[in-house]
C-alpha cells in the first residue's frame, strides 16, 4: 500500500525556493572559486538569479514595481559592475588559489554549519512574508552569513569585495521576502550602497594591487605613509 | 491466474537476470560511445562479455600469503551485486515480494559489504598497489556516505518511508513531486554519488592503467582467472545497479511494468536498456569533458555533495519544499 506522500509545495513555493536555493549555492562555490574571473563570474550568475527572483515574484504576484528591481538588478549588477572589476583587475594575476584561510572542504562544513545556525534562528523568528515562501528568508540570511564567511576566510581582495557584493545579493533577497511592496524603496538605497562600495573596493583593489603587485591581503602588514 | 501472468517470483527472477546479463552490455556500448568521444573506433559492444569468458577459462593465481578470503571476496561480491536488484525497481512499478526485505539503506549496506569484502582481500595481498587502491576506496567510501544518508533522509521526508519503490511512485504520481527543490538537490547529491562510486569522476580513469592514480581498479590487480572474471562482471553490475536507482528511482521511473502480463514486462527490458544507455551516455560525456581533480581535492567533491543533499533535507524541514 502507498503511504501518504508529504504534499509537494506550489509551483510558486517551489519555483521561488528553488531559485533562492541557486542564490544560497552560488555563495558556496564563491568558497572554492579559483580564479579572479570565476570568481566574478559566480557573482554575475548569482545576481542574475536575484533579477530572475524579482521578475518571477513580479509576474506571479503582479507587482509592478518589482519589474523595476529586477531591470536594475540586471543592469547593475550582472553587467556593470562585473565589468567594471573585470576591466580594473585587467593588469592583475588571476589565480587566487592559495588564498584559502582553511581547505576548501573544512571552510564548506563550517559554512554548511553556519546556514544551519541561520536557517534556525531566523524559522524560529516571528516574521512571516506576506508574499514569499516562509523559507525565503532563513535561506538568504544563510547566503548573508556563508557571504561573511567568504570575506573572513579568503585573503585576496577580490573574494573580498565580491564577498561584500554577493552580501548585498543576500540581503536583496531578504528584502523581496519581507517586504515585496517595499522593494524599490529599499533596493534604490542597497543599490546606491552597492555603487560606492564597488568604486571604493575598486579603487583600493586597484592600489593594493599597483603597490603589492598581488591581490593578497596577507602582504597588508605593514602601514606605509 | 491468467495464461500471460508471471508470478511475482518469476518477475523478481527475472529483474536479477536482467541486470546479470546485460549489465556487461551497457558497459560496452558506454565504453564505445566514450571512444568515439575520444575519437577512437572503440572497442566492439560485446568486448566484456568476451572479457569474462577469456577469464573464466584462465588459472587462478593466489599470491602465497593470502588466506580463503582472497577467493571468497569475489564470490561474495557477486552475491550481493545479485541481491540488490531485488530490493529496487528494475522492471515493475510495484513492489515484488522480496522488495520489502530490504529499503534504500539497506541496498546501501549490501553494496557496501560487497566493497568491504573486496577492499579486505586487496588488503591482504602483497601487492603496494592493491593495497593502496583497498586503503583510498575504503576512505573515500566512508566520505561519500553522509551524503547518501542525507538522500535517504530526504526519501524517507517525502514519502515517510525509504523503500526506493515508493520514492518512484512518489515521482510518478505528479509532476510537482519531481520539481520539488528537495527532490532535485537529492537528485543532483546521488548523481554525484554515482559518478564518485562509479569511477568516472573526479580522479579515477576507470578505464586507466597507470596504478597511482587508481582507486577501485587497483584492488583487483592482484586477481586473475574465474576470480578477476567475477569482480569485473560485479563492476559491471555495480554499475547498472546505480543507474537503476537513478533512474528508476529517482529522475524517470517510467516505462517500468505496471501489471505482470508477460508482453509489459518483457517490454520494461528494452525501455530500461535504453534508459540505461542514455545515463551511461550522460556519464561518458561528463567524464571527457572535465579534467581530473588531484587526489587531496577529492574532499572538495564530496562536500559539494554532502552541501546538495544538507540543503534537500534543510528545504524539507524548514520549507516543506
Amino acid at each position: 500500500m502507498m503511504p501518504a506522500l508529504l504534499a509537494p509545495p506550489s509551483t510558486f513555493t517551489g519555483t521561488a525556493e528553488a531559485i533562492t536555493l541557486l542564490v544560497l549555492l552560488s555563495e558556496f562555490a564563491m568558497l572554492r572559486a579559483p580564479l579572479s574571473r570565476s570568481q566574478i563570474r559566480l557573482y554575475a550568475f548569482q545576481s542574475l538569479v536575484v533579477s530572475g527572483l524579482a521578475f518571477y515574484v513580479a509576474a506571479d504576484r503582479h507587482i509592478g514595481d518589482l519589474y523595476a528591481v529586477g531591470t536594475f538588478s540586471f543592469l547593475l549588477k550582472v553587467i556593470v559592475v562585473p565589468a567594471v572589476i573585470l576591466r580594473l583587475l585587467k593588469d592583475a594575476p588571476e589565480d587566487l588559489a592559495g588564498s584559502h584561510r582553511l581547505g576548501v572542504a573544512s571552510m564548506v562544513l563550517i559554512a554548511i554549519a553556519i546556514s544551519v545556525f541561520g536557517l534556525f534562528v531566523v524559522a524560529s523568528l516571528p516574521i512571516a512574508s506576506i508574499l514569499l515562501p516562509k523559507a525565503e528568508l532563513g535561506l538568504a540570511t544563510a547566503a548573508i552569513l556563508v557571504s561573511f564567511l567568504l570575506v573572513i576566510m579568503r585573503s585576496d581582495v577580490v573574494s573580498q569585495a565580491v564577498g561584500f557584493f554577493s552580501l548585498e545579493n543576500g540581503v536583496s533577497v531578504a528584502s523581496l521576502a519581507i517586504a515585496s511592496g517595499l522593494s524599490l524603496v529599499a533596493e534604490v538605497a542597497f543599490f546606491f550602497d552597492l555603487l560606492v562600495a564597488v568604486v571604493v573596493l575598486g579603487v583600493l583593489m586597484r592600489l593594493h594591487h599597483g603597490r603589492a603587485r598581488t591581490l593578497s591581503t596577507n602582504e597588508m602588514d605593514r602601514l606605509r605613509g | 491466474m491468467a495464461a500471460d501472468q508471471l508470478s511475482p517470483v518469476v518477475i523478481q527472477v527475472l529483474q536479477d537476470l536482467t541486470i546479470l546479463f546485460f549489465a556487461p552490455l551497457i558497459s560496452g556500448i558506454v565504453a564505445r560511445i566514450e571512444a568515439r568521444f575520444q575519437g577512437r573506433r572503440g572497442p566492439r559492444i560485446l568486448q566484456p562479455y568476451y572479457d569474462i569468458a577469456k577469464l573464466f577459462r584462465k588459472e587462478t593465481l593466489v599470491p602465497e600469503d593470502s588466506s580463503w578470503v582472497y577467493l571468497a571476496a569475489p564470490v561474495v561480491a557477486f552475491t550481493c551485486y545479485l541481491i540488490v536488484p531485488l530490493l529496487i525497481p528494475v522492471l515493475t512499478s510495484y513492489p515484488l515480494p522480496l522488495g520489502y526485505m530490504g529499503d534504500i539503506l539497506g541496498g546501501a549496506f549490501v553494496l557496501s559489504l560487497a566493497g568491504f569484502s573486496v577492499s579486505v582481500a586487496a588488503a591482504e595481498t602483497d601487492g603496494p598497489y592493491a593495497q593502496l587502491g583497498s586503503s583510498r576506496a575504503m576512505t573515500f567510501g566512508a566520505l561519500i556516505e553522509p551524503a547518501l544518508l542525507f538522500v535517504t533522509f530526504t526519501v524517507a521526508l517525502i514519502t515517510t518511508t525509504d523503500l526506493p519503490y515508493f520514492e518512484a511512485a512518489a515521482a510518478r504520481a505528479s509532476l510537482s513531486q519531481v520539481v520539488r527543490p528537495a527532490h532535485l538537490l537529492a537528485v543532483v547529491a546521488f548523481f554525484l554519488v554515482v559518478l564518485s562510486d562509479t569511477g568516472r569522476i573526479p580522479v579515477e580513469t576507470h578505464s586507466s592503467t597507470l596504478e597511482l592514480g587508481m582507486i577501485d581498479e587497483a584492488r583487483t590487480l592482484e586477481y586473475s582467472g574465474p576470480p578477476l572474471a567475477l569482480l569485473k562482471w560485479g563492476a559491471a553490475m555495480k554499475q547498472l545497479i546505480l543507474y537503476v536507482i537513478l533512474i528508476n528511482v529517482f529522475t524517470a521511473p517510467w516505462g517500468l511494468a505496471g501489471s505482470r502480463s508477460t508482453g509489459s514486462v518483457i517490454l520494461a527490458i528494452p525501455i530500461f536498456l535504453a534508459k540505461a544507455v542514455g545515463v551511461g551516455t550522460l556519464f561518458a560525456i561528463i567524464d571527457n569533458s572535465f579534467s581530473k581533480l588531484r587526489l587531496f581535492k577529492l574532499t572538495e567533491f564530496m562536500a559539494a555533495a554532502f552541501l546538495v543533499a544538507g540543503l534537500a533535507v534543510l528545504a524539507l524541514y524548514l520549507g516543506g519544499g
